[in-house]
């Protein structure tokens, strides 16, 4: 599976984008400034500047969402939240940490904040989508496009169902922190410490949670091969 | 061997989940991978361990199943750019700026702004608040005469006058309060001052003693603002006019208390029996009795118009004078005939106090 970019780009956490990334930018009139720099316009109040900045990074925060919160307009509601957060307080960033980083810790605190609002309140929330039940009765236009799709093939529809509902179900019983680790983790391909500088806990921390989660995640998943 | 070996298990069982995702440290590592060749349970583990990962990498994601066209990103986006250009945009209060100039050059002025205004609130307060007062707290049509002891109403003036209100503030050091009659005649007055002021006297005596020109309740405040004033004899004139003759029982019980103070004088002794003898209510007789008792209590009097004392101590005979004789004659009807019960003990009380006497 490959890693998001930020993911990358965390792991040496050297602050620059490297201007890549073209193929994700709706915006190309920037591509090839450098992050340090684009933050420093988007400080001064360029609109341009910021927009560079949410095109490099908001697949992966979209992505993000999705896997976290599970519901399309929970992740909606996720990446709107963050990257206002972003917009708000990029005056505050003083360049002691990647931008990736900021940004990550916006992110993935925003998804905790709302996996914790959802686990107090869970008579105020819709069920959770999962492709069992997202093939029957499917009205919307644009979920009907997606069975055409090629990365969407029968058998491994067919094969993931029971797992995905599995999965699904063993990742429910996490703790949000769990949950998140455990995403950044395998899904984001992220390392302990800078998970833990995403969380803003220690690595110690991030361990325990991840071991936990695993832990959890095996007892619930037990015979699945 | 065993020991030892399952002694590394246990500590190699609790970094498994770390080596399979690559989060071990070279030594750990080393460590680890020493074991495993020589602990076929702990491989074993380690094998679980990477097939569920592998299991999990394979389920299709949240994120490969809801927007694999990018459909909810393009959303996402546009979302995001709507709130931008919100926030972007200036809010209403910074595009509308009345006075804008008069904002800035207060800004690079504070000290004369400051002074300027302080100007300004003055004159607002001693200028335009009272006009505003004027205009919002009367009526539009009426004005406002300061009445001086000179100007006199003439009886044919106070006859076409009818008093629509009384605003009195009394005082607590026995000064005149302040004192606003509204007044309606041809043009609507308000008469201020105090209840010295002749003119004002006038009025509300004349008032009392028409009382059927005015409201009731409007003769119990020019009695209230009166009673004071119940040694001028304008004042006890009206006063016992009223006790006497006002239609409303509750204006005659007031004008009553009101001579509280002249309880000795023969007339207003003569208006207690009067009321005694002839009032249909009870209030107003138990109001009477009272007064009547306490005229004959030697330091209830005004010792100036009571020469001799009223009372004789117990056992003497002294011939009564003849209005004490009335007083007597009356008590005694009282206490025998009288329908309310209070005015019996009363005037049972009284002739006690009195002590007996004969009467002729």
């Amino acid at each position: 599976m490959p890693l998001p970019r930020w993911a990358l780009a965390l792991a040496n956490d050297s602050g620059l984008a490297g201007g890549t990334g073209s193929s994700l930018a709706a915006v190309n009139s920037l591509p090839n400034v450098n992050e340090r720099t684009l933050v420093a316009e988007a400080q001064a109040g360029s609109r341009a500047a910021f927009e560079e900045l949410v095109h490099r990074y908001d697949r992966d925060v979209l992505r993000l969402a999705l896997n976290l919160m599970k519901r399309p307009e929970d992740a909606r509601d996720v990446y709107q939240e963050a990257f206002l957060k972003v917009y708000r307080n990029l005056h505050r960033f003083r360049f002691e940490c990647s931008f990736y980083t900021w940004l990550y810790r916006i992110v993935t605190n925003v998804c905790l904040d709302q996996l914790r609002r959802r686990q107090a309140r869970p008579e105020d929330q819709a069920p959770e989508s999962n492709s069992g039940n997202h093939e029957e009765g499917i009205t919307d236009f644009f979920e009907r496009q997606r069975e055409h799709r090629p990365a969407l093939d029968p058998e491994r529809q067919l094969f993931g169902k029971e797992i995905q509902a599995r999965i699904a179900s063993a990742m429910e019983r996490l703790s949000p922190r769990e949950r998140v680790v455990f995403e950044l983790k395998h899904y984001q391909g992220l390392k302990l410490r800078a998970i833990g500088d995403a969380l803003g806990t220690t690595e110690e921390t991030v361990k325990n949670s991840l071991f936990r989660a695993t832990r959890k995640l095996r007892s619930q998943l037990g015979g699945l091969r | 061997m065993s020991a030892p070996l399952q002694f590394q298990c246990r500590e190699a069982a609790g970094l498994l989940v770390f080596y399979a995702c690559g989060e071990t440290s070279a030594q750990e590592t080393a460590l680890i991978e020493t074991h495993l060749a020589a602990c076929a349970a702990c491989a074993a583990q380690l094998a679980e361990e990477r097939g569920l990962h592998e299991t999990l990498m394979e389920a299709l994601q949240a994120s490969e199943q809801f927007d694999m066209g990018g459909i909810l990103l393009s959303q996402c986006r546009s979302e995001l750019a709507e709130a931008l250009d919100d926030l972007s945009a200036p809010p209403f209060e910074e595009r509308w700026q009345p006075f804008g100039w008069l904002r800035r050059w207060m800004a690079l002025r504070p000290v004369l702004s400051g002074a300027v205004l302080v100007l300004f609130g003055a004159a607002l307060g001693t200028q335009l608040m009272p006009w505003i007062s004027a205009r919002l707290g009367s009526n539009p049509n009426e004005q406002t005469v300061n009445v001086s002891p000179a100007a006199r109403f003439t009886d044919d003036q106070l006859a076409k006058m009818a008093v629509a209100g009384i605003n009195f503030a009394p005082t607590s050091d026995g000064a005149p309060g302040t004192l606003q009659v509204h007044v309606r005649t041809e043009e609507p007055l308000v008469l201020s001052g105090n209840v010295d002021d002749p003119d004002l006297r006038r009025v509300l005596t004349y008032v009392i003693e028409n009382g059927e020109q005015t409201d009731a309740g409007v003769r119990l405040d020019c009695l209230e603002v009166l009673r004071p004033r119940s040694a001028d004899l304008d004042v006890r004139r009206a006063l016992l006019f009223a006790a006497r003759k006002d239609q409303n029982p509750a204006v005659r019980m007031k004008a009553l208390e009101s001579l509280r103070d002249a309880v000795k004088d023969a007339p207003v002794r003569e208006a207690l029996i009067d009321a005694l003898e002839h009032d249909a209510n009870p209030g107003v007789r138990v109001e009477a009795v009272n007064l009547l008792i306490r005229s004959l209590e030697p330091g209830a009097l005004d010792s100036s118009q009571a020469p001799e004392p009223v009372l004789a101590a117990p056992g003497a005979d002294r011939p009564l004078d003849p209005s004490m004789e009335h007083v007597v004659r009356t008590l005694q009807d009282l206490q025998r005939n009288d329908p309310n019960r209070y005015v019996r003990l009363q005037s049972a009380a009284a002739l006690r106090q009195i002590g007996p006497r004969e009467v002729h």
